[in-house]
């Protein structure tokens, strides 16, 4: 087969969904988003997705490709046995239009972690915050993250409980925690230990699969766990 | 909820598909399975022990109707009952060590180990109870 059947799950703004099938050239495209595009410039204009630079930084374009969480821009098609691609939404999103979801609500949990350097100090520091190699490496691999939402569609908790902060959002509350020049560890732990926080993950591990930069969203999790469990320890016996 | 957020939400049911994900989603899917197989059996288990109140007549009434056919059938529930039983406790001591950070990088290498050491436990305790059975 010289041809790619492409198969996308299609949501209009009415919510109606319904399936459709589309023929790519396979010597037109590489990757599954120059497939959306081609379909966009030659076979339908109303096809609706978000992409920004295709190069797996902006982290735009993420969808369900063949039933798992990918970026677009990243699934290139030599790699891919078969010539049958089913493309759909990311789970756990509001779906705007065709394969665009809202991805307010994930950035909204996002915010809540306070994903940035919080100082006693305001800011005002008088020399340079110097980090060793160590300390560095402690926080660095949490800090690939470029937020496209990928484990938030993966994790089984994220898809029964929509309160669930996800590993996302979780993940970058470790990230400051193990940031030395970070001074808000009591104040994140504070706020992922609630019900709807780290304690919910039941340590599943997709959000490890399908995370194209290699982040590991569920280890920095149990990490979150163990330091909150140090905390409450910390309650018991008195301490501050 | 929104419509086309309750059509993405997989909900509970989006557990048990563990069709193409890893082994860590494997794990959880069967924790989460065979815990609910323990509660089930627990119930069926004080169930079957309150009609010890109606006394040894009535309890016995009970365990000839649910036992039949050639082997014991409540034995080869308890078997599998033993078996989900040691996959549950065994992945259950990895989680709770991996909580605490210890073995988290070699978590993979855990799950084997435990379940390999769980099965090897089970195997020695099933030869006891055959032979506890068989002596009886």
């Amino acid at each position: 087969m010289d041809e790619y059947t492409v198969e996308i799950k299609r949501t209009d703004v009415d919510g109606k969904t319904r399936m459709q099938t589309f023929k790519v050239p396979k010597d037109k495209v590489s990757t599954v988003l120059e497939t959306l595009l081609y379909i966009k410039g030659y076979l339908d204009q109303t096809l609706t997705f978000r992409y920004s630079c295709g190069m797996e930084i902006c982290g735009s374009c993420g969808m369900e490709i063949n039933g798992k969480p990918h970026m677009a821009c990243s699934f290139v098609l030599d790699n891919f046995k078969g010539d049958k691609i089913l493309i759909e939404p990311l789970k756990h999103f509001k779906i705007l239009r065709d394969l665009a979801v809202d991805i307010d609500p994930f950035f909204d949990k996002y915010k809540a972690v306070k994903p940035y350097v919080i100082r006693n100090d305001d800011g005002n520091y008088q020399k340079e915050l110097l980090q060793t190699p160590k300390q560095f490496d402690e926080y660095i691999d949490y800090s690939m993250c470029i937020k496209c939402g990928l484990c938030m569609a993966a994790c089984p908790i994220e898809g029964s409980d929509e309160n669930y902060l996800g590993p996302a959002p979780l993940t970058a509350a470790w990230r400051f925690i193990a940031d030395n020049r970070d001074q808000g560890k009591k104040m994140r732990l504070e706020i992922v230990s609630g019900a709807e926080g780290a304690s919910r993950c039941h340590f599943a591990g997709e959000c490890t699969e399908v995370c194209p930069k290699g982040v590991n969203p569920s280890f920095a999790i149990q990490k979150l766990r163990s330091s909150m469990i140090g905390l409450e320890f910390q309650k018991l016996f008195g301490g501050k | 909820m929104d419509e086309s957020v309750r059509n993405l939400n997989e909900g509970v049911m989006g557990w048990a598909k563990f069709y193409r994900k890893g082994w860590n989603y494997f794990a959880f899917a069967m924790h989460r399975f065979s815990g609910l197989v323990i509660v089930f059996y627990l119930y069926l288990h004080l169930f079957v022990l309150s009609h010890l109140l109606s006394g040894p007549v009535t309890y016995n009434e009970l365990v000839k109707t649910v036992t039949f056919g050639p082997f014991d059938s409540f034995l080869v529930l308890d078997v599998l009952l033993a078996l989900v039983i040691f996959y549950h406790g065994a992945n259950g001591t990895r989680l709770a060590l991996n909580e605490f950070g210890i073995g988290l990088q070699k978590n993979k290498a855990m799950f084997i180990v435990f379940e390999a050491i769980a099965m090897v436990i089970l195997g020695v305790f099933l030869y006891y109870a055959y032979m506890f059975i068989g002596a009886s």
